[in-house]
């Protein structure tokens, strides 16, 4: 949080003093009505009153000036605030590896960024404001009780002793319910989010009930957090007040005895009396501020959980004994894989890719070929074993290094921006395809469609490593023909790894690797290949 | 947006009253001090009584506005819930094409940030304004009452106050807008970091998507920061205006009394009830801020609850044969025209194919015979009665994208746990799951997460069509679902589901000839038109565009 705020620094002291200065002229200015009804007024000097008259007015000006000032600087400061705090949820988001994905809900993070930067916000652009105000004022007029009469004032501020205990004792239930709720909330942007992404399955299946009651369950649970999370909020404000009226009651009770044992003036009292007001007022304005504020806190923590995520695939030092001589561009040792503790995706998978050459990876669905080629791209590390590219440890490529070596065309393709062009630079014959050239917006393409282009995004990239999963599975057998022609254009160093059921695309390669069950086999031919494919069963 | 609050009024009317109460008990407090200091000067003792009062008032007010804020708590989220609630079944109720042209993002900051804004508006903003107009009027009739002519020059500065409101509340209400507009751009830019997390270290583009990310949320503060502009004017320059009122009482009041038609002591009084005067003023002013935002909000809201649904269509009640009859169909995507009439017939019972090259049109076809999408012109009638909408529960697809949901591979599978265990078996079977679920430790109580990243891309399809399956449809339509199968696997469920549901029509749209050549009919879609319709022998033999598409797959033969 500190990090956040220390651009702001010299602003936030700006905007104190200027706190400060409307504070002052507001508790100065009904001083001066005051002496000028004890002095000209009472003198029936007109002239006087209104010479008064003029100084308020220079003081209400002034204070219209530092007000302007203090609020569009505090303003200004939480919403600098939020746009920084934003930006570097998204920067560590980018930065993370995708393993993180797939432990997080796509709504909930979007809550995290919008929602809860949101309560940080709202607490800053706000109640900080206030905040300093109310405790400027406050202060001051605890100086007053306890400087006019010592014994007097400690007794006047004994209740917000009591207060002050009390909002410490409640303070982390207030912060527990609250950081609950944001949970809720969380999960109830994930469902939304979830349902609105699937909606061509949910109308296609006429199971509009399963959203409707699926989100029902998320809605209960965010109301009954939220109201909780409502009643812990609101339960500091009335005890604060009743804190507020006993002190009250206690300057009248002993205040008075005091003036019956001729300790104290009658008119003093009465002045006592709005000093206690001047305290405790500012006090009860806090208690709010006090629930945004462990609510602010609570939304901060949630962020705090994304930005303290560290990145596991941190690019390793490249060390002496990590360099090799050069085997192949790429090495598989021994490789290990599971997604989560305990599983084993790949057993001791080794292979090595020669420069220039094609592979084909074959195999049943499940059997583990998309997660070797995700390995290859460093979407996930080994869990046991090394990969090798180019003779070094693939952990040592910074990511630039690695994204220009490595091309990867994924499963299920994802395209950036609104048009093909903001995709690829050049769409080469491929013309009959995208009616409007570069231009074509993407909404609306088909798979197969959205499948030509990010393989031109790929490939236009000239790789040394180019690795097709599946890439071009629902692009029709005419197309793939002059796709395949791209790639027989790239230069003859380029290793390519194909993975396809297709035969046709396979028959090409250098080798055939079947994988299955976590295994990863060399096919000494392609007869062998298809004979493995015909007769091994499935084990996935 | 009161027609909003009117389920609620008995629970705002109790809020009305609570801050009613304990804010007149608030007011009997000085007056208690005042009695006991005037009691003391003249009996030299302070009656218990007062006290007790004093306690009890005090209490009282403790209990009065803890009660409030239960209240405030309950109302405000019930509200948000019932509206929710109302958003999620309207929104279930819409269309695809409805979804899409709304936009996800901005429907998710709908349920999300806008409704938060109702929900502020009733637990804040109700009370404080209804109590501050009390006090505000109560305030003013004491101040007229104590002296007209100078309690009508106090009250000049209320509507001077309300003008200045007006003015930048109108110019706020717009930025609002904006500024929600914003929040849904941001939205749409995470979403799209986070959905193509993959990508994009493959591509080691985090750069471009931070840009793209930098622009947004430079877009989002930008707007925020003008309506800070806004609002840190309005707030010192009403300040200004009020407290310019007690100069109206120093200088005109100051004359009433030199000219002896006041006394000093209702000076005081007019003073301290300026105090009273001003708090509400302040109170509405901060509110305003809620307001506006809260009516953006609930506007944007109100606009998907406004908008127009299908048409309520009755359900088929008999259960169809499975004919499928399909006329002249049109379609077209702004200038661009997809489907230039389409007309085929599909016999019950029968198993029919449409090929084609990439972008022919064929998943749009299917979307159409779905009900996803209408067609532009033409007709789609299953047994020759019923509209797509209308047979819904006997037709199912399986989509070339896999969607999952999170939750276990059963829930995945059946939305709602209705069917026999007969038919689960026959499902699971035909889509050759039966042997992977048993492997799984968990089997069909497996968790899979929001993107299905546990499963294997024909796993999650293989899982789809089991979904399809245990609808027992009577017509499957399947968009290129061999895809992803290796084709052993792809035979094997191509054969379960003739022996399976011997009495499904199947339409199966597809690039590989070789997974058809046994179908009953196959037609040639290019280019938004059929060429040719026959079996795999007779369209060899008739149409030499569908030979040429065989002869370039003919090598996948062998494999397959």
């Amino acid at each position: 949080m500190n990090e956040l705020l220390a651009p702001e620094r010299r602003t936030l002291i700006w905007a104190s003093c200027a706190i400060l200065l409307t504070s002052a002229l507001n508790l100065g200015a009904p001083a001066v009505i005051a002496h000028a009804i004890d002095g000209p007024l009472t003198r029936g000097d007109f002239q006087g009153v209104l010479q008064h008259g003029w100084l308020l007015l220079a003081m209400y000006l002034f204070a219209l000036g530092t007000q302007y000032f203090q609020t569009l600087q505090m303003g200004t400061v939480g919403q600098r605030v939020l746009y920084r705090l934003r930006g570097q949820v998204f920067d560590k988001l980018s930065e993370l590896p995708v393993a993180f994905f797939d432990r997080h809900q796509t709504g909930d993070l979007i809550s995290r960024i919008n929602n809860d930067t949101d309560k940080v916000n709202q607490f800053f652009s706000q109640s900080l404001m206030q905040f300093v105000g109310s405790f400027a004022t406050m202060l001051g007029a605890g100086v007053f009780l306890l400087g006019l009469n010592p014994r007097l004032g400690t007794a006047a501020l004994l209740p917000a002793v009591v207060m002050l205990v009390l909002t410490r004792l409640l303070s982390p239930w207030i912060k527990r319910r609250n950081a609950e709720s944001l949970k809720t909330t969380g999960d109830l942007s994930a469902e939304v989010n979830e349902s609105l992404a699937n909606f061509k399955v949910l109308v296609a299946f006429e199971r509009r009930d399963f959203f409707r009651r699926s989100f029902a369950e998320v809605n209960d649970k965010n109301t009954r957090e939220a109201m909780k999370a409502g009643v812990a909020n609101g339960v500091l404000a009335p005890v604060f007040t009743l804190c507020a009226q006993i002190g009250q009651l206690v300057v009248l009770g002993l205040g008075l005895s005091m003036v019956a044992q001729g300790q104290f003036s009658l008119g003093l009292l009465i002045g006592y009396f709005v000093y206690v007001n001047r305290f405790y007022d500012p006090m009860r304005q806090l208690a709010a501020l006090w629930a945004s504020f462990q609510a602010a806190g609570a939304a901060y923590e949630r962020i705090a959980e994304v930005l303290a995520e560290t990145n596991s695939l941190p690019i390793k030092e490249q060390t002496q004994a990590s360099e090799t001589p050069a085997k192949g561009r790429l090495e598989f040792r021994e490789v290990q894989f599971g997604y989560r503790e305990g599983q084993r995706v790949l057993q001791d998978v080794d292979f090595c890719l020669e420069v220039g050459k094609t592979y084909a990876f074959v195999g049943p669905t499940g059997g583990g070929k998309t997660t070797t080629a995700s390995l290859m791209a460093r979407l996930y590390d080994p869990t046991g074993g090394t990969i090798l590219l180019d003779g070094r440890d693939l952990r040592t490529y910074s990511g630039e290094e690695r994204s220009q070596k490595i091309g990867f065309i994924l499963q299920e393709p994802y395209l950036f921006g609104e048009t093909v062009g903001d995709n690829v630079e050049s769409l080469l014959e491929l013309e009959r395809l995208f009616p409007e050239g570069l231009k074509t917006p993407i909404e609306g393409l088909s798979l197969g469609q959205r499948q030509v282009v990010a393989f031109l995004r790929a490939v236009l990239r000239e790789p040394e490593l180019l690795i097709l999963d599946e890439a071009t599975a629902n692009i029709d057998t005419v197309t793939e023909g002059a796709l395949s022609e791209i790639l027989q254009r790239l230069p003859e160093s380029t290793t390519q790894v194909v993975i396809a059921h297709r035969l046709n695309t396979i028959e090409n390669a250098d080798a055939i690797f079947f994988v299955n069950g976590g295994r990863v086999q060399l096919a000494g031919s392609m007869e062998q290949a298809v004979c493995l494919l015909r007769h091994e069963s499935r084990t996935s | 947006m009161l027609a909003l609050l009117r389920p609620y009024r008995g629970w705002i009317l109790t809020l009305f009253v609570l801050g009613l109460i304990s804010n007149a008990a608030n007011l009997i407090l000085p007056s208690l001090i005042g009695q006991g200091i005037n009691l003391y000067t003249t009996h030299h003792g302070l009656p218990d009584f007062l006290l007790k009062e004093f306690l009890g008032t005090t209490i009282l007010i403790g209990v009065l506005s803890s009660l409030q804020s239960l209240v405030q708590a309950y109302t405000s989220e019930r509200v948000a819930r019932d509206l929710r609630t109302e958003l999620s079944e309207k929104v279930s109720r819409q269309s695809y094409v409805f979804l899409l042209e709304r936009d996800p993002s901005r429907l998710l900051t709908n349920f999300t940030s806008d409704i938060d804004s109702v929900k502020l508006f009733v637990s804040q903003v109700i009370s404080g304004l209804l109590s501050s107009v009390v006090v505000l009027v109560g305030a003013s009739v004491l101040l007229l009452r104590l002296n007209f002519a100078l309690g009508l020059a106090v009250l000049t500065i209320v509507p001077l106050i309300a003008v200045t409101f007006a003015l930048v509340l109108r110019r706020v209400r717009p930025l609002f807008k904006r500024a929600t507009g914003a929040l849904d751009g941001l939205n749409r830019v995470i979403e799209k970091g986070i959905v193509g997390a993959a990508l994009v270290r493959v591509l080691n583009s985090q750069k471009q998507e931070n840009a793209k990310f930098s622009v947004a949320n430079r877009e989002a503060r930008d707007v925020r920061l003008t309506i800070v502009r806004n609002f840190s004017l309005m707030i010192p320059v009403v300040t200004f205006l009020s407290n310019a009122g007690s100069m109206i009482i120093l200088l005109l009041g100051g004359r009433f009394v030199l000219n002896s038609s006041m006394t000093l002591g209702d000076l005081a009084a007019f003073n301290s009830y300026l105090a009273l005067l001003i708090f509400p003023i302040f109170v509405v002013g901060f509110m305003s801020n809620l307001i506006a935002q809260a009516q953006t909000s609930y506007g944007r809201v109100r606009e998907v609850l406004d908008s127009p649904e299908p048409d309520p269509i009755a359900l088929a009640v008999e259960p169809i044969r499975g004919h499928v009859q399909v006329r002249n169909l049109q379609f077209s995507y702004g200038e661009k025209e997809v489907l230039k009439g389409i007309s085929f017939e599909l016999k019950p019972g029968s198993r029919n194919a449409v090929v084609g090259p990439t972008a022919a049109g064929k998943s749009q076809l299917l979307m159409m015979l779905s009900g996803l999408l209408s067609p532009h012109s033409g007709t789609i009638r299953y047994d020759e009665e019923y509209q797509p909408a209308q047979v819904t529960q006997q037709i199912a697809t399986v989509f070339q994208e896999s969607a999952l949901f999170r939750g276990t591979i059963r829930e995945n599978i059946a939305f709602s746990p209705q069917a026999s265990t007969q038919a689960w078996e026959k499902a699971l079977q035909t889509a050759e799951l039966s042997d992977f679920l048993s492997k799984l430790p968990g089997g069909l109580e497996t968790q899979v997460s929001e993107r299905g990243t546990t499963l294997s891309g024909g796993q999650k399809q293989r899982v789809t069509l089991a979904r399809a399956l245990l609808m027992d449809p009577k017509v499957l339509l399947l968009d290129d679902f061999t895809a992803r199968l290796d084709p052993t696997t792809e035979a094997r469920v191509r054969k379960n589901l003739v022996l399976n549901y011997p009495e499904m029509t199947i339409l199966a749209v597809t690039q590989r000839i070789a997974t058809i050549v046994d179908f009953d009919q196959i037609s040639l879609m290019m280019e938004g038109r059929i060429l040719a319709q026959g079996t795999h022998q007779e369209l060899l033999e008739s149409s030499p565009e569908y030979a040429q598409i065989y002869d370039s797959q003919k090598s996948t033969h062998q494999y397959e």
